[in-house]
């Protein structure tokens, strides 16, 4: 999976130097991250929707919350019983929602062409790839960072040997971080962020396992 | 918004929906190590910091060479904000550095002066001082039964018209009158001035004194009237009711008569059981009814604790109780022949009107010269076994009247303060600290009177008693940087903390300015009176001692409740993890007024180190 996305990745800003969204293939070179967090109505990418999109910035040692990206989309037809229970946003929630076209404008304009930062990221990137390659013909070309990794190569220099748990809620325990409204897309991003913060600049987790 | 941040707590529960969502939208999270300095002195700060989790020191800026001992002021923890007046002048005076991981939310300075122009009770928040912050506490924070209960006031729903009736009427006709009406009082008016005539002086005029029907009232009526002005709080009226044993006051301001307020209105206003016992005292003609009622007594302050009754209304109420009780017990034991000849006196807490449960029985017996009672120590040794019978434990230093050394005449008793105040010891000093707040309760108080006034002038201009005096308040730290240590198991000791500092600091200045009250709330307000102290600092130190006393007594509560003999052994201590926020704030707050208190109290009396 890697190594296509690399080439169709290559392929992607070949074609688009020159279009309205070469910004957006340019190398990064400021000192912020975004830090993004989608619901979906399921685990399987081909056959998810997008219901919410959080994201927030992060400069230096900062979380800009009073800068962020907060989208709620029109209801999609797979929104069933099954994933209502978890993000909890049911039909009527999301009824002032936003036309996923709106919604792929707002976060192109608001990722630039930032690192993009989130627990299992490439599902979230895959998720609005699915979306935006037949409308724009790219998809996400941002460099990713994925937290669960950051923890891991910071834990297991403590673990001798088994596994590291890398659920979200041990993540967040370990680290003392309080999560924030856990199960949606803007809380989510936000624990991430502060749980990236910690991980980078603070001290090494206990492992106490 | 992220729910992590809390806007039910004050101040920012003081804004309103818009402004607390442009709030939310202009707040950062900031993230720092530890040792990491959030706000240098000199530097202009961003906002305010109001810490997610964490805990950061506020300490003092120290000067190069100088020792690297920092002084500590503060400790800031979780949900605690910061920042505020160095974000308002643009400039901070102290260092503020993360004592271990923090993460903050940062308001910037620019949202917070938007808010606190658009919001005045969230300015006056930031910009006021502890006594007007508890002003908002109290009408915003907490639950609102407290409120109507404690702000009830003398109002027209409970006011009755009064019925006026001119000099000259009749007996006969002011009781037609008094049925047709259905009131059980009348106001006479003679003159400019009003007399009071209830059923039972009709009763007693025409029944016992066997006057003529015809018998003008104006005769009859007592024109000693207890007044309470319109707009004062139901509780004092209840209290004056108690203390003057009287079941009418006539509401009256700048000479103008508005009505008469019963007793039995404002207490079925209050529908606690406060007024059954204080009628159960005054009914008692046993000393076993005596008890029952005085049992009653700690059930009575529990329920008006709980109903959030301001900590100094129910000591007042309470002293007023307690008072009536061991006049009462007085009255039943000593012989009638010579109460005009003794005076009880009770002292200490118990003195200045400041005991909430029922504390340890200070008190003590002046005599006149000369007087030959030969049974007087036995019968004081059935009084005080009486008073621990009704459930006042005896005193642990024996300063009670089954102590002959308490039981003193007249010349014995001022020979004895002025000998304490001639020695520096501590045992000296305290008995003092004790004697001088006495107030008598029972018997003649004259002779209290000249004992005290004779001692007043024994001290007058001896500045090295009242300097040496003085000193005790400042023997125990002010606990301020306890807050940070929430984690262990923070407890300070709040006497020694806040109220003694307090108290006796405030009874040295009251005896040097020769003021006779003993409660240190009236002390204060006469030492402003008096311009020795400022208004707004006595209103602060005020504020700080009631504020102290209040938490001292919920914990106390607490601790009795969950206790199994129903008793608190460590009836001092603050837990301060069970504290709230709001109330962390106000604490450290009220600490920080005993700070500069103590900072008056040595320069006042040189004594500085």
């Amino acid at each position: 999976m890697i190594i296509p996305r690399t080439f169709q990745k290559i392929k992607d800003r070949y074609q688009h130097k020159t279009g309205p969204y070469a910004h957006l293939f340019q190398p990064y070179d400021g000192d912020e991250i975004v830090s993004l967090d989608c619901e979906t109505t399921n685990l399987d990418v081909s056959k998810g929707e997008i219901i919410s999109i959080g994201a927030v910035k992060i400069k230096g040692r900062r979380v800009i919350t009073s800068d962020r990206l907060d989208l709620k989309l029109k209801p999609p037809e797979s929104l069933d019983g099954e994933s209502i229970k978890i993000h909890k946003l049911r039909e009527t929630d999301l009824e002032d929602g936003i036309e996923m076209e709106e919604a792929l404008e707002k976060v192109l304009d608001y990722v630039g062409n930032r690192p993009i930062l989130g627990y299992y990221v490439n599902y979230d990137i895959r998720m609005l790839d699915k979306f935006l390659r037949p409308r724009y013909g790219f998809g996400l070309p941002n460099k990713s960072i994925e937290l669960s990794h950051v923890y891991h190569d910071i834990i297991k220099w403590k673990s001798i040997g088994g596994n590291v748990d890398l659920r979200f809620d041990t993540i967040s325990r370990k680290l003392d971080i309080p999560m924030m409204e856990r199960h949606t897309a803007i809380g989510d991003a936000l624990t991430v962020a502060l749980m990236f913060l910690r991980l980078k600049y603070g001290e090494p987790p206990e492992a106490d396992y | 918004m992220a729910d992590s941040f809390k806007m039910t707590n004050l101040p920012f529960s003081l804004l309103d929906e818009s402004e607390q969502q442009l709030l939310g939208s202009s707040m950062d999270i900031c993230y720092f190590q530890k040792g990491e300095t959030l706000l240098a002195a000199g530097a202009e700060p961003e906002g305010v910091f109001v810490i997610l989790k964490g805990r950061v020191r506020e300490s003092e800026v120290f000067q190069p060479g100088e020792e690297a001992t920092q002084h500590v002021f503060v400790h800031y923890t979780n949900e605690d904000y910061f920042g505020a007046w160095s974000a308002i002048r643009g400039r901070a005076i102290h260092n503020f550095i993360a004592e271990e991981e923090t993460i903050c939310h940062l308001i910037p300075t620019k949202t917070l002066l938007d808010l606190m122009s658009s919001n005045s009770l969230f300015a006056d928040y930031f910009q006021q001082n502890l006594s007007a912050k508890s002003e908002i506490v109290a009408q915003h924070g907490g639950d609102q039964d407290m409120a109507e209960f404690m702000l009830a006031r003398v109002s027209d729903s409970l006011v009755r018209d009064p019925v006026i009736i001119l000099e000259g009427t009749s007996i006969r006709e002011a009781t037609l009158l008094m049925r047709e009406k259905k009131a059980d009082c009348l106001l006479v008016k003679k003159g400019n001035r009003y007399g009071m005539v209830t059923g039972t002086d009709l009763l007693d005029a025409v029944i016992v004194r066997e006057m003529p029907l015809s018998t003008s009232v104006a005769d009859i009526a007592s024109y000693r009237l207890i007044t309470i002005k319109p707009g004062d709080y139901l509780f004092n009226a209840l209290i004056l009711m108690t203390q003057q044993q009287i079941e009418r006051l006539v509401v009256m301001q700048y000479d103008i008569l508005s009505g008469v307020v019963e007793l039995t209105d404002v207490l079925s206003y209050f529908s606690s059981h406060s007024h059954v016992i204080g009628l159960r005292i005054e009914r008692a003609q046993t000393i076993e009814d005596l008890k029952e009622a005085a049992f009653g007594l700690d059930d009575l302050i529990r329920a008006l604790v709980s109903h959030g009754v301001k900590t100094r209304f129910a000591m007042d109420l309470l002293a007023a109780m307690n008072g009536r009780i061991i006049a009462k017990l007085f009255d039943l034991i000593i012989p009638v022949d010579m109460q005009p000849h003794v005076c009880l006196l009770v002292m200490g807490s118990e003195g200045r009107g400041e005991q909430i449960m029922k504390t340890d029985q200070d008190n003590a017996i002046i005599y006149r010269d000369g007087l030959g009672w030969p049974g007087m120590q036995d019968t004081l040794n059935t009084f005080s076994r009486t008073l621990i019978d009704f459930g006042f434990p005896p005193c642990p230093g024996n300063i009670m009247v089954s102590n002959p050394a308490w039981v003193k005449s007249l010349s014995q008793w001022t020979g004895m303060l002025a000998d304490w105040a001639s020695k520096f010891d501590g045992e000296a000093q305290m008995n003092l600290a004790i004697a001088v707040d006495a107030k008598p309760v029972a018997g003649n108080p004259a002779i209290f009177k000249a004992s005290r006034n004779w001692f007043m002038r024994h001290l007058r201009n001896n500045d090295v008693f009242f300097s040496h005096f003085a000193k005790a308040s400042l023997e125990f730290d002010t606990p301020l940087t306890f807050f940070g240590n929430l984690k262990d198991k923070g407890e300070l000791d709040i006497k020694k903390g806040g109220i003694f500092p307090i108290v006796h600091g405030i009874r040295t200045i009251a005896l040097e300015c020769r003021i006779k009250t003993t409660n240190t709330f009236a002390r204060i307000e006469e030492l402003v009176e008096q311009d020795v102290f400022k208004a707004e600092f006595g209103r602060e130190l005020s504020e700080a001692l009631s504020l102290f006393i209040q938490l001292r007594l919920n914990q106390q509560i607490k601790r009795m409740e969950a206790s199994n003999d129903g008793r608190d052994d460590t009836p001092n201590t603050i837990e301060l993890q069970a504290l709230n926020k709001m109330e962390r704030d106000l604490l450290r707050d009220a600490l920080h007024v005993v700070k500069k208190f103590k900072k008056h109290l040595e320069l006042r009396y040189h004594l500085g180190n």
